[in-house]
């Protein structure tokens, strides 16, 4: 933005704009001068994304010949049965929704959580201080995969058979509610003093305070870390198939993988639908941040 | 006639920061008293321990007839607070809007959630207050689209809608830009021509002189001085009260 000189500055075409021929050409040249720097601006930004999505093609374009079994120059590719591709890709398509579903239901119940947890953690009454650092001291201490298992297998024992969809979802909920605490924490502490005490000051309750004041500012706050979450999460999700009863992409890929020794090929197909999961779902964030930014007040 | 607020032997301590040393201050109704006095000199904390947003560590607080001791705990003492917060409208100097509400909305808050006003209740009185500080144009503004000085304004319709007995500015006009200031000094004139208890912690010597009918003038947490404004610009007694005014004077001028 700064670098202006670098652009075309004398005021050498008024006629790219001038839509009026029969316009006074000397008063062209006062307006053009802004115009022109404005234009140029334009220009550099539309060239820096230009180029920018020309890369990206470009990257895709060698990613997609690492897994086209050529050979150039000596160097090997990755050859893949692309027969196997074609069968199966629907088989394990079939597993989006389900891998949406759980990461949908765990984020709702992670989210839930992390509010509860982030307001024990803010609480001065010590039990509840104490079971919030507890709930996320142990959950962040041990290992997701392990957690999801331990749901799977111990409930069983106290009597309690869940399906392996919600076994997983538990898990996953409650290790992400864990996390996701710190985000409602740094929102609640984004929300000034001034605010409670204005609230204060006109009668509120603490409970009121909370409620009407302090948790829609925060929530604001915590929208779009949450989405990242939420994305980051369909890709954890992958972990419940480790259960073998959630019929999710990463089971499906699993699945169809070893029975018909195409691991690598069940992977891949595997890969490129979260990789598709993934996109699409940050674009859906980058516009509902771009909202949240336009409204920011 | 007994006085609106009465606070009595009021002692507060930050830690081990002794800020308020047995105070005691009588205001009458419809007295507006402005509080001066160097920064650290507990003029805010004394504004602030009247409607309990600090806690006094000793003495007592009455505000319309309610009184509070300080030093209890429990619910008969939450609810006297709550009663005391009532009576009392508190304008910041940060103004403290609520940046997630539009104007109205933040001004007809309080009465819906507090008072349980019904909303077209609440709305009509809102509507007047923000009439009476010239910002009804704004109502459907969000409060990052005003100046401070709007701002102010509406943070003092919003303590208005309240209906308060008194009203508490702690240094209202102190974030503001200079060629501000004017706007919300006239709207704290007009509230006080309209009736209004005002106790004010101000920098504003020019508006304590013309608009107060007392002015404290506080120094290490006591009041070192009490008197009509008129009386305290023009003779300061006590050497704390001249070295302030003169620093004013020479500041401003």
């Amino acid at each position: 933005m700064i670098r202006f000189h670098a652009f075309p500055y004398p005021a050498f075409k008024a006629d790219h704009m001038s839509t009026d021929s029969t316009t006074a050409p000397v008063s062209k040249p006062v307006l053009s001068q802004a115009e022109l720097l404005y234009e140029a601006q334009q220009r550099q930004t539309r060239n820096f994304r230009r180029n920018v999505s020309l890369s990206w093609g470009i990257l895709l374009l060698i990613l997609l010949y690492l897994f086209s079994g050529q050979s150039f120059l000596g160097i090997r590719t990755i050859r893949l049965d692309f027969e196997f591709i074609r069968e199966n890709i629907g088989f394990i398509a079939e597993g989006i929704p389900q891998t949406l579903l759980v990461s949908f239901l765990s984020i709702t119940l992670a989210t839930f959580l992390a509010l509860l947890a982030a307001l024990g953690r803010l609480s001065t009454i010590p039990p509840l201080y104490a079971l919030s650092t507890f709930y996320v001291s142990l959950i962040r201490g041990t290992p997701l995969y392990l957690q999801i298992f331990f749901f799977f297998l111990a409930l069983p024992q106290l009597g309690i058979i869940l399906s392996g969809l919600f076994a997983g979802v538990i898990a996953l909920g409650l290790n992400y509610g864990a996390y996701m605490s710190e985000i409602f924490r740094a929102g609640l502490a984004s929300v000034g003093k001034g605010q409670r005490e204005a609230a204060i000051a006109l009668g509120m309750t603490p409970w009121q305070t909370m409620k009407r004041i302090v948790l829609p500012q925060a929530l604001r706050f915590a929208i779009p870390p949450i989405g990242n979450d939420f994305i980051a999460m369909t890709k954890d999700s992958a972990l419940v198939s480790a259960t073998g009863f959630v019929h999710e992409v990463m089971w499906r890929a699993t699945r169809v993988g070893r029975a018909q020794f195409h691991n690598l090929e069940a992977l891949i197909i595997a890969a490129l639908f979260y990789w598709m999961m993934t996109i699409i779902l940050s674009y859906v964030q980058g516009i509902i941040e771009a909202r949240l930014a336009r409204g920011d007040r | 006639m007994a006085p609106i607020v009465r606070i009595s032997n009021l002692e507060k301590y930050f830690g081990r920061l002794h800020v308020l040393k047995q105070v005691s201050v009588d205001v009458a109704a419809r007295e507006v008293l402005c509080i001066i006095g160097r920064s650290g000199s507990g003029k805010s904390t004394l504004l602030r321990c009247i409607n309990f947003l600090e806690e006094p560590s000793f003495g007592s607080i009455e505000v319309d007839g309610i009184k509070v001791d300080s030093g209890v705990k429990g619910k008969e003492h939450r609810q006297l607070v709550h009663d005391v917060r009532l009576k009392t409208g508190m304008v910041f100097q940060e103004f403290n809007l609520f940046p997630h509400m539009s104007v109205l909305e933040n001004v007809i808050e309080g009465p819906i959630t507090v008072k349980g006003m019904d909303r077209a209740k609440a709305t009509e009185l809102a509507e007047q207050n923000l009439d009476g500080v010239g910002l009804l144009f704004k109502k459907d503004e969000y409060p990052n689209r005003l100046s401070g000085g709007q701002k102010q304004r509406v943070a003092i319709a919003r303590a208005l809608t309240m209906e308060p007995k008194v009203m508490l500015f702690d240094e209202p006009t102190s974030a503001l830009d200079p060629e501000l200031i004017g706007e919300v000094l006239n709207v704290m004139k007009k509230v006080a021509k309209d009736g209004m208890t005002m106790l004010v912690v101000t920098h504003e010597m020019g508006f304590a002189r013309e608009v107060a009918d007392r002015v404290l003038v506080m120094a290490d947490g006591e009041i070192v001085e009490d008197a009509k404004p008129d009386a305290l610009f023009s003779s300061p007694k006590d050497p704390r009260t001249k070295a302030l005014i003169e620093r004013y004077r020479t500041g401003a001028n």
